[in-house]
């Protein structure tokens, strides 16, 4: 297991130099001169020059990317271009707001998702189930930018239940959960149908199998046997697709942040992008494919830790 | 067999449906037996008979489509089939108990035993740490080796013969009145499956409770059981004490069960007979009797009148209108009885393949963690130094427990494995380190016969495509394929209306005709053939056994027969490899192996398939424990921890194969029966 966890902890810092590279790459190789984007039309030669020489546009690119990664290594990710203020910074002060939003929408999803899934996979083909079903897949079909516009509308705007935008006041805790409500609602809503089906087939799946007969010429309650000899079966592959959920949560609810206006990482990238910041942008979409990487290394250990077999042969 | 209130069981009169899309299947029809306290009931019959819905039925375990449109099933004088579905949970593991086929799906993967263990004595009012340890002396009585500390462990820790054993312990930790196991030994080897039947026996006797028995091994029956129920087609076609059905069987199906086990067929070198046709569909039943398609003694009544069971003697009945005096002209005349000299065998020819010193190694740990863990040899040997040959036209018969490495070595032979070292000569040429190019076209005259049959066979091509399958392969083109797939489908003895059929639409001895059809494709001289019977019935053992004989008669085929089955294995080999550990420890002429083994393992091995006899039960088990772990080796003589004949020097020192009679090799220090070869220590 130790090996295992070695292993794919190795593994993830190559997958980290990659997307580093390959980001470094994009944002230097794209055609056209990033002084003169950056400052636009009326900036002075000199203000070109100092430009080049602070973001060393003069040095050849593996200069310029053994510079950026060695300063990344120590935390140092450069400097937006123009309130001059650290990458590292800014980009810390966007992430709490995005994780609280991955962890609030995931974990509503989860709290509700699979014990919706198990009691589908208990009671196949009853009323509960099949309406489970067609909720599950519109949730799943609804883009969670038009839940986010419409909940918007509806909650906010007509029925004034909600804060319309913002995360809330900074250090205000009660205030900032308020504003978590509706992203959280928009961004779960899918993840609860996603969760639901998963659950249901790999539950029906197990609750097919061989040892659960057995638990069940045992006597055992049903409940024991459906949550929990046969839940602890069905519920490893759905902790791998969470680990994709909560990674994908935090490299950016884009358009949950944008149209709630939460200063996170989805929409810090989406400003800068807009503005040309590419310190900013670098910065901001290294950390979320660290994350992301992150995330799947958990559930993946976690998955492993989970079963013994698996656990066995690491 | 008249039902008393001391019956544990009493069944009567019970049918049970299916509800399809196609209609209805009347799975069981006025089925009555039952089961009388502290004794044992064996129910027979082929597979499809209705075995494991009669079991399912008992505790209502049965799936959501079933239905049950008359009889009783009385429990301790209590019907079941009244009960609500709390009434039956409380039947469940409590006064019933059942051990299924299956050991390694048996129990959660993800729970370790003790918790499983102590969940199901929820009932009790005990602490956990009492059930724990009642949990833990079970475990030992079965045994399991240091119960106190494997119990913690998962399943998957367990062998499959340890996880049934852990099955067993967990049925009678309940103290149950019935035990109800189900091919309890089907997927476990000879020795495994003789060491589980004689501990049911001992803990039948020592708890005193009553057992019934499916299996569709006859031999175990009539090892285990006090009475017998034979079941066709969802009917009880005869019941009786196990002394009436195997020594006097009445009805004509039981007869023919009977003369197709192979460990009853004398002469090894005949045909061997098999019972035509197959079990009728169960949608539509006629008026006639169910066996009649397939009974050689049906007359004109049997077509115009179901029979209706007949007492003959007060512990046998039977369903068939010759036990109630009935005669008349028969239907269909008599198939010509099987001949002598059926099977192969006139000489053999030179020499088509040849191993020597073969080793095949497998990895055990990744480089890197191996590397970590300070693992300097992070392999095991799957088949070690194993030096054979096989002649044109000849069998050569590979038997050994699982894990013996049998069929690592098929597979090695054909490529499907890579060689660590030694010698592979086919047809005069060295495969072992051969061009791919060259290599590919010795490959085309061998073929292999994969052990199971459906699941080898790609669910998504019909039955001709995969029959055609090896041309495509290796490139060939034919002039004419319709043609060439009736020839294939012709010699194994398929009409062209299976063109169409997926695999899933084949019986199992259907599948196992194209996997033979696909094996003979491409013309080939040697076809490796794994477990070629393993999970068929009886009676279609004996058809694919039977083809296979007459494709080597008429092709000049080698056979190398990979099986663990013993009995069928003896009538289509000319001589047997016996391997242990992944060494051939003995190799002989069919003949000489069977009647004069030299190899104490050898002859364990064919101690250790049961007789169809009640009077020939053994006593004493041919050999303990399992197979050890290749990565631990026991010095010497690798058999000896096992070995009933074991001296000191066994343990010190390997013997080398030694000719003990003409092409009679083995290795052992004190071969059986041959005094003037037995070594000194």
């Amino acid at each position: 297991m130790l090996f295992y966890a070695a292993k794919r902890i190795g593994l993830t810092a190559v997958i980290v130099t990659a997307i580093v590279f390959t980001l470094f790459c994009l944002i230097h190789l794209i055609p056209g001169d990033p002084a003169a984007v950056a400052l636009g039309p009326y900036a002075t030669p000199e203000m070109e020059a100092r430009f080049i020489e602070k973001m060393q546009l003069d040095k050849p690119v593996h200069v310029r990317f053994l510079s950026f990664a060695w300063n990344a290594l120590q935390g140092n990710l450069g400097e937006d271009i123009f309130s001059e203020r650290p990458v590292s910074r800014i980009v810390a002060e966007a992430l709490p707001y995005t994780i609280a939003l991955a962890f609030a929408s995931l974990g509503w999803a989860i709290l509700i998702g699979i014990p919706l899934g198990c009691f589908s996979a208990a009671h196949p083909n009853s009323w509960i189930d099949r309406l489970t079903g067609v909720i599950s897949i519109a949730t799943i079909t609804i883009p969670s930018f038009v839940v986010s516009i419409y909940s918007l509308l509806i909650f906010s705007v007509t029925l004034r239940w909600f804060p319309v935008i913002g995360a809330g006041e900074a250090g205000d805790l009660g205030d900032q959960l308020w504003h978590l409500v509706l992203p959280a609602f928009a961004v779960g809503l899918g993840w609860v149908g996603y969760l639901a089906r998963m659950v249901r087939a790999s539950m029906l799946e197990v609750l097919g199998e061989t040892h659960i007969r057995s638990a069940r010429a045992f006597g055992l309650p049903e409940r024991v046997v459906v949550y929990r000899y046969a839940l602890r079966v069905a519920i490893l592959p759905t902790v791998t697709l969470l680990g994709m959920g909560f990674g994908s949560a935090f490299s950016g609810a884009v358009f949950a942040e944008i149209i709630f206006s939460r200063p996170g990482i989805g929409k810090l990238i989406y400003d800068m992008v807009v503005a040309r910041n590419y310190p900013v942008v670098q910065g901001g979409v290294m950390t979320a494919a660290i994350l992301f990487v992150t995330a799947t290394l958990i559930a993946d250990l976690v998955a492993a830790a989970l079963d013994p077999r698996m656990r066995a042969n690491l | 067999m008249t039902p008393t209130m001391t019956d544990v069981l009493d069944i009567r009169k019970l049918s049970v449906e299916y509800a399809t899309a196609r209609g209805a299947v009347h799975a069981l029809r006025d089925v009555s037996l039952c089961v009388p306290r502290k004794k044992t009931v064996g129910i027979v019959g082929e597979s499809g008979c209705g075995k494991s819905t009669l079991i399912a039925s008992i505790l209502h375990l049965m799936s959501r489509n079933a239905r049950v449109p008359a009889g009783q099933i009385l429990f301790n004088g209590i019907d079941t089939l009244t009960l609500g579905e709390d009434a039956l949970r409380d039947l469940r593991g409590n006064k019933v108990s059942m051990v299924f086929q299956d050991p390694m799906t048996a129990q959660n993967p993800v729970i370790p035993i003790a918790r499983q263990m102590v969940d199901i004595q929820y009932r009790e009012r005990l602490s956990t740490e009492e059930k724990r340890k009642r949990a833990v002396a079970m475990l030992r009585r079965v045994g399991i080796p240091d119960p106190e500390s494997r119990i913690d462990g998962y399943p998957h820790e367990f062998s499959g013969g340890m996880r049934q054993r852990i099955s067993i312990a967990m049925a009678l930790l309940v103290r149950p009145d019935l035990l109800i196991a189900d091919e309890p030994t089907t997927a476990l080897d000879v020795n495994m499956e003789a060491q589980i039947i004689f501990l049911l026996r001992e803990l039948q006797q020592e708890f005193g409770t009553s057992l019934l028995f499916a299996s569709h091994n006859l031999g175990l029956i009539a090892e285990l059981c006090d009475d017998v129920v034979v079941m066709y087609a969802g009917e009880v076609v005869e019941r009786g004490s196990v002394r009436d059905i195997f020594h006097e069987p009445q009805h004509p199906y039981t007869q023919r069960l009977l003369e197709c086990d192979p460990a009853l067929v004398k002469d090894g070198r005949r045909t061997l007979p098999t019972i035509p046709g197959r079990v009728p569909d169960l949608r539509v039943i006629p008026e006639a009797c169910i066996f009649e398609a397939r009974c050689h003694k049906a007359f004109s009544v049997c077509r115009e009148r179901h029979p209706a069971p007949v007492e003959i003697s007060d512990t046998q009945s039977v369903r068939c209108h010759l036990a109630s005096g009935l005669t008349g002209a028969p239907v269909r005349r008599a198939e010509p009885r099987p001949q002598g000299g059926g099977l192969r065998r006139k000489h053999a020819g030179e020499p088509l393949l040849a191993v020597e010193n073969l080793r095949v190694r497998y990895r055990t740990e990744g480089f890197l963690k191996a590397l970590a863990s300070g693992n300097r040899d992070p392999f095991l040997d799957g088949v070690k130094q194993v030096s054979l040959m096989l002649r044109r036209g000849e069998t050569l018969g590979l038997v050994g427990e699982s894990g013996s490495g049998k069929t690592s070595l098929g597979r090695a032979i054909i490529g499907l494995t890579p060689c660590h070292s030694g010698s592979i000569r086919f047809d005069g040429t060295e495969l072992v380190g051969l061009p791919d190019a060259e290599y590919n076209l010795q490959r085309r005259k061998m073929a292999m016969m994969f052990q199971d049959p459906i699941a080898s066979l790609s669910p998504r091509r019909t039955a001709r495509s995969l029959v055609m399958e090896p041309f495509e392969i290796h490139g060939i083109k034919l002039e004419d394929e319709d043609a060439e797939a009736e020839r294939l489908f012709a010699m194994v003895g398929l009409s062209t209306a299976f063109f169409n059929r997926y695999p899933h639409e084949l019986s199992g001895g259907q599948a196992r005709r194209v996997g033979a059809a696909r094996a003979l494709a491409l013309s080939p001289e040697l076809i490796i053939a794994d477990e070629p019977t393993a999970g068929l019935d009886t009676s279609v053992q004996g058809e694919i056994l039977n083809l296979m004989g007459e494709l080597q008669r008429e092709h000049g085929l080698s056979y190398l027969v990979i099986s663990h089955n013993l009995p069928a294995i003896r009538h289509i080999s000319d001589r047997i490899g016996v391997m242990y550990l992944g060494r051939l420890v003995e190799e002989g002429p069919v003949a000489e192996i069977f009647e004069n083994p030299a190899h104490p393992y050898t002859r364990a091995l064919i101690e250790g398939t049961p007789h169809p006899d009640p009077d020939r039960r053994r006593t004493l088990l041919s050999i303990e424990g399992e197979v050890p772990s290749l990565k631990d080796r026991p010095r010497g003589c690798e058999f000896h921890p096992r070995c009933p004949i074991a001296e000191p020097m066994c343990s010190r020192e390997a013997p080398q194969a030694r000719d003990i009679a003409p092409a009679h090799a083995a290795a052992c220090h004190f071969p059986l029966n041959r005094e003037h070869l037995k070594q000194r220590a």
